[in-house]
This record gives C-alpha cells, sequence and structure tokens, in this order.
C-alpha cells in the first residue's frame, strides 16, 4: 500500500529542516495564485500582507529552534462564509458587500493559534445556495482539470483553489453535499464532520441544523490533520459537542474483516462512468479484506424534499436579518422603512437565495407548517433512525458522492429541480449529523473527476477516515491526478 | 398550485419585492418546486421530537458579565449612524 | 342592558439578572446608546444564543409563586418579524411549549384570576424616532423577559389592578425583578372586551398595548371599556383591533403602521436545545423561594394582634417584612415594633424607592433589644420612642445611649410626689385644667416627664396628676 500523500506533514518537514522558509512557501503560493487566480477564480480575496506577516513570525520561531505544530506555517484558505475579523466576509452576496466581521470564527482563531497562512478568501454560491458556485456574485469557480466545467458548490473556491495547487488545505462548509460534491468533482478530498464536531460560531449561517464546517485536502491524511485541529468543543455554540477522538494517529490500521454498507438506493440512479468507477470501488474494497453487506433504504428518497424544505425554512430565518441597517447593503432610494428594507434585500440578493427563502417562508407559513415543515421534521426522525439501524450491520457505508461528474459552465441543461436532485447522495448525510468523507475513485470519459462517498455512525470520524485512507493507498495512482497548476511540490 | 397572490404574500413576509415581469417565472419555479417537497406526503411519518440531533440537553451559561464591545466596534459596518445610535433615515 | 367587563393582562416582566438571556453584556439600565452590546445581541451573521441558567431558574421561581405547573421538557422557537429593533429579524421566545402554565393569583374579593402561561424571551431593542427618522439603540436587546399571560377571568378594573399590583408584589418578594412599571421593567397589555351581564360568550376584543403605569392602565380600560359600550348600545359592532392609549387626551386609538399579517412562522431555534428541568431541580428552586406576601400575612394576622393597615404596611416590601420578623425574635408585643416602624422609621424614609430598600443605621438586632428593654420593665415608651430617635440619628445601639440611670422606672411614691411637685410649680396650667382645658394636663406631664428625664410611666403619671388635682380645694 503507499501512503505518503500527505502535503501538510510534507512542507512541515521542509520548514523545520530548513529547506525552505515560510516565507519563501508563502510566496510561492501566493504567486501561482496571481498567476492562476484569474482563469480559476477560486479566490475572491487573496490577502497577501496578512499571510506574509504570519509566515514570518513561523520563521521567526523556527529561528529560535522552537517546535512547530501539526498545522504552522501551512498555506490555507478559508470559505468566504466562514468570519475573519477585520477581513471582509461576504459568502458572496452583493448583500453583505463590505462587511468585515468584528470577530473571529471559532475555527479560525484554532488555526490562527497554529500560525495558519491564510492566503485569502474563497469563492463560494451565494450564502452556500447552490451545486456549482456559480451563484456567487463573483461568478463562479473553475474546474482546474478542465476550465470549461465548474469546480462544484457550495464550497466551489476552496476545491478549485486546493484542487489547483494554490492552497494546501482549506475549510469549506457543508449543509446538502458543499464539501463532498466541490471535492468530488475537483477529483480530491472532503470531510464532512459529524453534526456538532466543528464549532459553528463565525459560520454564516445557512441551515442551522446541517451546517458544519470541515476540511478539504489532497490528501486523507491532511483531512485527518486539520479535522483533528478544528474539531473542538465551544462554548459559544450551544450545539457543539467537539469530538474526543483523534484520526491521523488511526491512520493505517487494517481493514480485514470491516463491513462495507452498500444501501441499494443510492447506487439506482448512477450509470455509465460514475456506475463503473463506484463498482470497482467496490472491488478495491473487497481485495483490502472488507466485508460487503447490501441493504435497502426506502427511506432515502425522502431524504432531498426533506432537507429543501428544512433548510430552507431555517435559511428564510437566518436570512432575515439582512436589511442594510446594521451591515452591508442599502438600497439608496426609497419612501419608508419597510422599503427600504423590501429594496435592499431584493436588490442584494440573488435569484436562487430569493426562491429558497420564499420556499422557507412558504413551509413555516399558516396553513402550510404541518403539511411541509412538521412533517419534514417528521420523516427527518425517520431518516435517523433509518441510518442508526443500517449501522447495526455495517462500520461504514460506500455510496457515489454525486451521480454525475463536473456540470459544464452555466449550465442551462439541467432544471431547478434536476439540478437539486444531483444532491441525492450527499443530503441524507446531512439529515442524519454524520460524518461522510469524499474521496476520488476515477474519471469519467472527458477525463472528469468521480468522487466515492464513505459514511460512519456519529462521532466514527476514525473509521471513516481510516477506511478512506486504506483505499486511498489502493487507487491513488489511478484515482488521483494532480491538476497541472499551482504549486508543485 | 402556488398562485400569484400566495407568492406576493409570502413574499411580503419575507420583505422581498417582486417585480411584475418576476412574477410569472417564479410562481411557476415555487409551484415547480412545491410539488417536489409535496412527495413527503406520500408516506406516513411518527411525530418525533423537535429535538437537536445528538439530544444535546440543558447547555446554559452562567450569569457572569462579559464586558461588552466598544460602541466603535459595534456600529462599524453601520453605514448610516449619528450620536452613537444606528440610524434609518426616513427617505433616502 | 347592563353590561360586564372580560379582561385578561398579558404582562412583560424584565428579570434582574445581571448579564442578558443569550450573551454575556450587562442588563445594567441607562448606558450610552449601544455600549452594551456584543455580536450575538446584535445578531451579527454568525452569531450564536447561549441561554442564561439564571433566567430559567428566575422564570420556574415566578411560575412557583403564582401556582403554575412547571414543564419538564421546555424549548426555545424563534417568532420571525421584521423591524429595526429586532436585529436577528426573529426574537428567541417560547412558543407551544412554555416553562409554566395553568397558574393563578388569588384576589382580596375572594376570586383568582388564572394564570394561562409564563414564558421567557429576549427584549428588542430601543427605537427613538425623531422627524421621521428612526434611531436605533440595541442596549435593552436581548435582555431576558418573563410573558406572563392570565386568562380573561378579570371582570372588573379594581380586579386589574390588584392584579396587576399583587403581580408586582409577588416578583419583587421573589427577587426576580424590580417591576417598576415607569423604568419599563415591567409593561402590560390589556385585552378587554364586553359582554351583556349574564351572557357566556365572551365579546370580540381589543387589545390595548404597552400599559407603562397602572393608572394609565385604568384609565385607558374605562375608556375603552364605554366606548364598547357605546357602541354596542348603538347596535354596532366592537372591530378587533390593536390599540394605544393616549395620555394626553385619556382616549384610545388604534395602531397602524404595525405589521397586519400576524404570521410569525414558529418553529424550534435550531441553535438552542432542550430545557430539561427534573422535579428534583423543581423542588430544590421552590425552596429557594421566600415566604410569599400572601402567607405572609394569613400569618401575620393569625399569630400577631396588627390591625389590617399595619400588616400591609408592613408586608408590602419583603425588606421590611423581614426587618420586621427579625426585630420581634422573642420580643413580647410585636404591635410596639410594627408601630416603631411604621410611625418613626417610616417617617425617614422619604419615598417607596427607599421604603422598598429599608437602608437605615438601625439593624433589626438593635431594635429588637430597645424593645426588650421595654418588655422588662427597664425603660418606659417615652424612652424608647427618643431612644429610637438618637439611634437613628447616630446608628449607635441602645446600650450606648442610655445610661444606667435613666433604666428602671419611677415608683408610685416617687411618681406622686413628683407630680406633686408639677401642680405646685404650675398653677397656671392647674387652673386651665380645672376650667376644661384638657391639653393643659400636657404641660404638668412634661414638667413630671423632665424631672424623671423620660424615665416615667405617661399614662401612669397622668393618672396619677388628675387624681391629684381632683383632690385640690
Amino acid at each position: 500500500m503507499e501512503t505518503g500523500f500527505g502535503k501538510i506533514k510534507k512542507l512541515s518537514g521542509l520548514l523545520r529542516r530548513g529547506e525552505i522558509s515560510c516565507a519563501e512557501l508563502t510566496q510561492n503560493y501566493l504567486d501561482a495564485a496571481a498567476a492562476e487566480n484569474p482563469a480559476l477564480n477560486a479566490y475572491v480575496r487573496t490577502t497577501g500582507e496578512l499571510a506574509l506577516k504570519t509566515a514570518r513570525r513561523v520563521d521567526e520561531k523556527l529561528a529560535r529552534g522552537e517546535e512547530l505544530l501539526p498545522l504552522e506555517g501551512i498555506p490555507m484558505t478559508l470559505k468566504d462564509n466562514i468570519s475573519t475579523k477585520g477581513i471582509e466576509t461576504t459568502c458572496c452576496s452583493k448583500i453583505l458587500a463590505g462587511y468585515r466581521p468584528i470577530y473571529d470564527a471559532a475555527v479560525w482563531e484554532i488555526l490562527q493559534q497554529q500560525n495558519a497562512v491564510l492566503l485569502g478568501k474563497a469563492n463560494m454560491d451565494e450564502f452556500a445556495m447552490g451545486s456549482s458556485c456559480e451563484t456567487s456574485c463573483y461568478g463562479g469557480a473553475l474546474n482546474p482539470h478542465n476550465l470549461k466545467h465548474v469546480a462544484g458548490g457550495s464550497s466551489g473556491g476552496v476545491a478549485a483553489a486546493v484542487s489547483g495547487n494554490l492552497a494546501v488545505y482549506g475549510l469549506g462548509s457543508d449543509t446538502g453535499g458543499s464539501i463532498r460534491q466541490p471535492a468530488s468533482f475537483c477529483g480530491i478530498v472532503g470531510l464532512k464532520p459529524t453534526y456538532g464536531a466543528v464549532s459553528r460560531y463565525g459560520l454564516i449561517a445557512y441551515a442551522s441544523s446541517l451546517d458544519q464546517i470541515g476540511p478539504i485536502t489532497t490528501s486523507v491524511e491532511d483531512a485527518a490533520l486539520v479535522y483533528d485541529a478544528i474539531s473542538r468543543y465551544d462554548e459559544r455554540d450551544s450545539t457543539s459537542r467537539g469530538s474526543d477522538a483523534p484520526t491521523a494517529d488511526s491512520l493505517g490500521k487494517e481493514i480485514k474483516g470491516m463491513k462495507i454498507g452498500i444501501a441499494r438506493e443510492y447506487f439506482d440512479g448512477i450509470r455509465g462512468d460514475v456506475k463503473a468507477a463506484l463498482e470497482n470501488a467496490v472491488k478495491v474494497f473487497e481485495s483490502l479484506g472488507a466485508e460487503i453487506v447490501r441493504f435497502d433504504m426506502p427511506q432515502l428518497k425522502y431524504a432531498l424534499p426533506v432537507y429543501y424544505i428544512l433548510a430552507c425554512a431555517e435559511a428564510s430565518s437566518n436570512l432575515g436579518r439582512y436589511d442594510g441597517i446594521r451591515y452591508g447593503y442599502k438600497t439608496e432610494r426609497y419612501r419608508d422603512t419597510n422599503e427600504m428594507i423590501c429594496k435592499t434585500r431584493s436588490e442584494g440578493f440573488g435569484d436562487e437565495v430569493k426562491r429558497r427563502i420564499l420556499l422557507g417562508t412558504y413551509v413555516l407559513s399558516a396553513g402550510y407548517y404541518d403539511a411541509y415543515y412538521k412533517k419534514a421534521q417528521n420523516l427527518r426522525g425517520t431518516i435517523v433512525r433509518t441510518f442508526r439501524d443500517a449501522f447495526e450491520h455495517c462500520d461504514v457505508m460506500l455510496a457515489p458522492t454525486v451521480p454525475v461528474t463536473a456540470f459544464e459552465r452555466n449550465f442551462t441543461s439541467l432544471d431547478k429541480i434536476e439540478t437539486y436532485l444531483t444532491d441525492i447522495c450527499t443530503v441524507p448525510v446531512n439529515i442524519a449529523g454524520l460524518p461522510a468523507v469524499s474521496v476520488p475513485c476515477g474519471f469519467d470519459g472527458k477525463g472528469l473527476p468521480i468522487g466515492m462517498q464513505l459514511i460512519g455512525n456519529t462521532f466514527r470520524e476514525a473509521t471513516v477516515l481510516n477506511a478512506a485512507y486504506q483505499f486511498e493507498g489502493a487507487t491513488r495512482k489511478t484515482a488521483f491526478r494532480a491538476a497541472e497548476m499551482g504549486v508543485r511540490l | 398550485m402556488v398562485t400569484h397572490e400566495e407568492v406576493l404574500k409570502i413574499a411580503q413576509l419575507a420583505k422581498l419585492s417582486i417585480r411584475e415581469d418576476e412574477l410569472d417565472t417564479l410562481t411557476k419555479d415555487m409551484d415547480d418546486i412545491i410539488r417536489f417537497a409535496d412527495t413527503i406526503n406520500q408516506v406516513s411519518a411518527e411525530a418525533s421530537g423537535f429535538d437537536n440531533i445528538n439530544h444535546l440537553e440543558n447547555v446554559f451559561r452562567e450569569d457572569t458579565v462579559i464586558p461588552s464591545l466598544p460602541r466603535e466596534e459595534i456600529l462599524k459596518n453601520a453605514e448610516c449612524q449619528e450620536d452613537g445610535y444606528f440610524l434609518v433615515k426616513k427617505r433616502g | 342592558m347592563k353590561y360586564e367587563l372580560v379582561s385578561g393582562l398579558e404582562t412583560h416582566v424584565e428579570l434582574s439578572t445581571k448579564t442578558k438571556i443569550f450573551c454575556g453584556c450587562t442588563t445594567e439600565f441607562g448606558g450610552e446608546p449601544n455600549t452594551h452590546c456584543c455580536p450575538v445581541c446584535i445578531g451579527l451573521p454568525g452569531t450564536l444564543p447561549r441561554l442564561n441558567k439564571k433566567v430559567v431558574e428566575y422564570a420556574i421561581m415566578a411560575g412557583l409563586a403564582t401556582n403554575c405547573e412547571i414543564a419538564n421538557i421546555s424549548k426555545m422557537d424563534r417568532k420571525n418579524y421584521c423591524y429595526p429593533d429586532l436585529p436577528k429579524a426573529y426574537q428567541i421566545s417560547q412558543y407551544d411549549m412554555p416553562l409554566c402554565k395553568n397558574g393563578y393569583i388569588p384576589l382580596s374579593n375572594g376570586r383568582r384570576i388564572g394564570i394561562t402561561r409564563i414564558h421567557i424571551e429576549e427584549d428588542a431593542g430601543k427605537l427613538v424616532h425623531q422627524d421621521g427618522n428612526t434611531f436605533v439603540d440595541y442596549n435593552r436587546g436581548g435582555v431576558p423577559l418573563i410573558e406572563i399571560v392570565s386568562e380573561p377571568d378579570i371582570r372588573s378594573i379594581d380586579e386589574a389592578r390588584e392584579y396587576v399590583e399583587k403581580l408586582q408584589l409577588i416578583m419583587r418578594y421573589i427577587g426576580v425583578s424590580d417591576c417598576k412599571m415607569q423604568e419599563g421593567s415591567m409593561r402590560c397589555d390589556v385585552n378587554i372586551s364586553v359582554r351583556p351581564t349574564g351572557s357566556e360568550e365572551l365579546g370580540t376584543r381589543t387589545e390595548i398595548k404597552n400599559m407603562n403605569s397602572i393608572s394609565y392602565m385604568t384609565k385607558a380600560m374605562e375608556y375603552e371599556l364605554d366606548r364598547q359600550i357605546d357602541i354596542l348600545e348603538s347596535g354596532g359592532k366592537v372591530e378587533q383591533e390593536t390599540l394605544r392609549y393616549n395620555e394626553t387626551e385619556n382616549t384610545t386609538s388604534s395602531m397602524r403602521g404595525k405589521e397586519d399579517a400576524h404570521d410569525y412562522r414558529y418553529f424550534r431555534d435550531p441553535d438552542l436545545v432542550t430545557i430539561h428541568v427534573g422535579d428534583e431541580e423543581i423542588e430544590r428552586i421552590r425552596a429557594l423561594l421566600p415566604e410569599l406576601p400572601d402567607k405572609k400575612r394569613e400569618r401575620y394576622r393569625s399569630e400577631l394582634n396588627l390591625p389590617e393597615a399595619d400588616i400591609q404596611l408592613l408586608t408590602k416590601y419583603r425588606s421590611i417584612a423581614e426587618y420586621f420578623e427579625a426585630a420581634c425574635e422573642g420580643v413580647k408585643r410585636p404591635t410596639v415594633v410594627a408601630n416603631c416602624i411604621i410611625g418613626q422609621i417610616f417617617r425617614r424614609l422619604e419615598n417607596d424607592d427607599a421604603k422598598e430598600k429599608f437602608e437605615i443605621p438601625v439593624s433589626p438586632v438593635d431594635l429588637r433589644d430597645l424593645v426588650l428593654l421595654l418588655d422588662s420593665g427597664k425603660i418606659k415608651m417615652n424612652l424608647l420612642k427618643s431612644t429610637l430617635e438618637k439611634m437613628l440619628d447616630t446608628g449607635k445601639p441602645a446600650s450606648e445611649l442610655i445610661s444606667e440611670k435613666d433604666l428602671g422606672g419611677v415608683d408610685e411614691a416617687a411618681l406622686k410626689e413628683l407630680c406633686g411637685q408639677s401642680i405646685a410649680a404650675n398653677p397656671n396650667a392647674v387652673q386651665d385644667y380645672r376650667s376644661g382645658k384638657e391639653k393643659a394636663l400636657k404641660a404638668l406631664l412634661g414638667h413630671v416627664m423632665k424631672a424623671t428625664r423620660g424615665r416615667a410611666d405617661a399614662q401612669q403619671a397622668e393618672k396619677t396628676l388628675i387624681e391629684l388635682i381632683r383632690k385640690l380645694p
């Protein structure tokens, strides 16, 4: 089995041994971003000054002979819905143009303590609502493997930056697949932690009971290292549990006898290259000694409508605050307060956001609450139980990440509902609050990456990441291809 | 079937204004999405508590003062302010 | 046709916790605008609420003190609406699972006013309107409130008044709020309707919002009662509407301009978790409650021989009652203690605020010691009163102010002699008294009291003087 795909440990080693200074390493990434980002549109703003300042601090530490923390000095990026004090944070929406948070997100506090080198804020679908990054007010991020295709969404910018070697790792957020799908489209690794494992304090909310922040990296080991750093209990988030099980140290355990569950419904909708890649993945696990367990999960088919109802309902409430009074965009002409608020919001929000706010308002409104919101909550309970039962029969579940590969830019062939349907494999995991990682498992005829998802039981990130690690080791040469751009190590 | 009136009423609740030329497409979009959402009514589900997914309960903080932020910080992102207040001008 | 009033009240009470309900900002009153704020209470994107434990405790205390059932399981909900004083565009409140329900407040006429529910929620910021512009101050945003909803059991304006006063009394006693309507820590919305006396059906009700004084509330109710009766008598129908009370004109008028579409789209707040209050916890909190005013008054009525008016005065504030009780320990006649408080001590406290604080230089133990001297016969009432004045002036205990020679009374023989001396020294006063001027006796008494430095028993001295005068030729 091959190992050593992790960039973080490799770079950390180079820094410690003085083979490269942090300033030089950082400058390399900044130069690459300057060169490639105009085409890729991964970054919506770069923070070169801050990055170099942090890098100098790390170099000073090294000069004093001090030990480096695991993520110290590593150039990275944050999705633009993660609050960074004093640095513009917009969720790629016009309505937050110019907004500079007066506090740091919990995860950013943690990473700053490790002198993480922030290269810039990454592109995303507006308010994390979308599957292509194209609803961003800055235009979409593109796929480093093929610039005619999207990077995916909503964490498209982070995925493009990491896959395009313009950042070593990044933090995205996942509400219905927004870490895993772009990771899948860009042929890299994306982990959505168990709900509650990572603090949401400072994450600009889309759907509070579904959102989680997680790492996007080029290897499983890197994902494990970043997850271990950020999965801390935070008292400012009442839904925070943190995680008490570090994952990086348990990578490499054999998975002979591990039970890999396959729910028929996940594979019902996939065809062609994606189907072939997934079937091949199953064979890989068998060759690693895992036992394949097949079963049905008929409740899965309700996961999508349940997701859209609950997510949009929460979003309609979370986004009510954007009225121009305390921050953000405000309309110029109005006759009274009500008109000011309505115009501000209508001019500041994009179409997809408006659609979801309307849907959310609808399903919560008197007369519809019982049939939609309440019913969806009940069904959510059913889906949670379904997964709990499934994990009585297996250790991890295997599924496609997305039934398709990266969409073309400005795709119009898929209508609204068809686009929503591509979330079918990722969404159930958010409904159930479970951890899931997407790892690359092949390419389609056009050379676009295909992703495979491994889903674990609550707070079983170690198990999931280890299974992913083993798979990666067996398939790296065929399933992973570094994009021909950015900083090559 | 979602109607124009319903869309306008919902928009009013959500503080969004809908232009005449948007109303048709928007109503159709909403109708499609609601029909999609309606599939949940094909199946029955037992009532589940509206609970936190990890069944957390009784997460509290102590009644101890934490110093507030200085006013300049609080007002920092407000385009319109006066005498320490956020200002909503009568008309713009 | 006779009409009867039917009314229910929704009362918002600001809890006197140190910090806001969902963040650590201070709840101190006043302060320059927007200086008691943080990212959470101004609802910055990405911020999350954390529930203040004391708020839950105080709400449960309020529920127990009003005979409510406390919910074992309860949750927080979002009430969604858009208004500049609400930074998140939703208020975190409780909708269908409040912390307390099914309580009551007994009135002096024997009737009970039911309490439907008590729930916790956050207050909004404050808006100041000037020349059509709106100035927003979020200091008050996030201050914890309990909302107390009564059943429509109130049948008269007097009952409404008593209900509010009772509520204030109870909340102050248990220490959860200072309930000062003028300062805004207590606000009432009055629901009011009329119906023909004897009818079982409820008439259409109107709601008068934001009453911030009891007297305005009663005036508003009077006006509204008359207005509704007039409408019905002239064959019209009362419209259900939200009203405001105009203080200067003493009228109610419709509150237009507020949201008509009141669809709050309540749903459980996903950022907060279930509140689980076990029975043990409820009992622990119940044990924290002091003796409540009603119970205290009943106990005073049965154990002490005090006039009702005095009982009311002594129990008006918990601070006074507890002072009184401490000062009565071991004392033979609690009435003496009561009179000291209601007479001399109250005279030194200029207003209700001062009475509630009850900060006086004489400790209850000191007062008790003074009264015990009276009980044991070592001093008489006059000396007690004058000593108390000195104690209030100096803060010194009685033992420092009464010298040895003042202790002990005057015996009968000595008293007779002193009275004789007084009569001899004041012939004019004696003459006045004998010709019917009763007041002249006081001058003679004064002479005796002065001579005995107040140690004489005034009543005994008067009796003796009268006897001696009668015996005069």
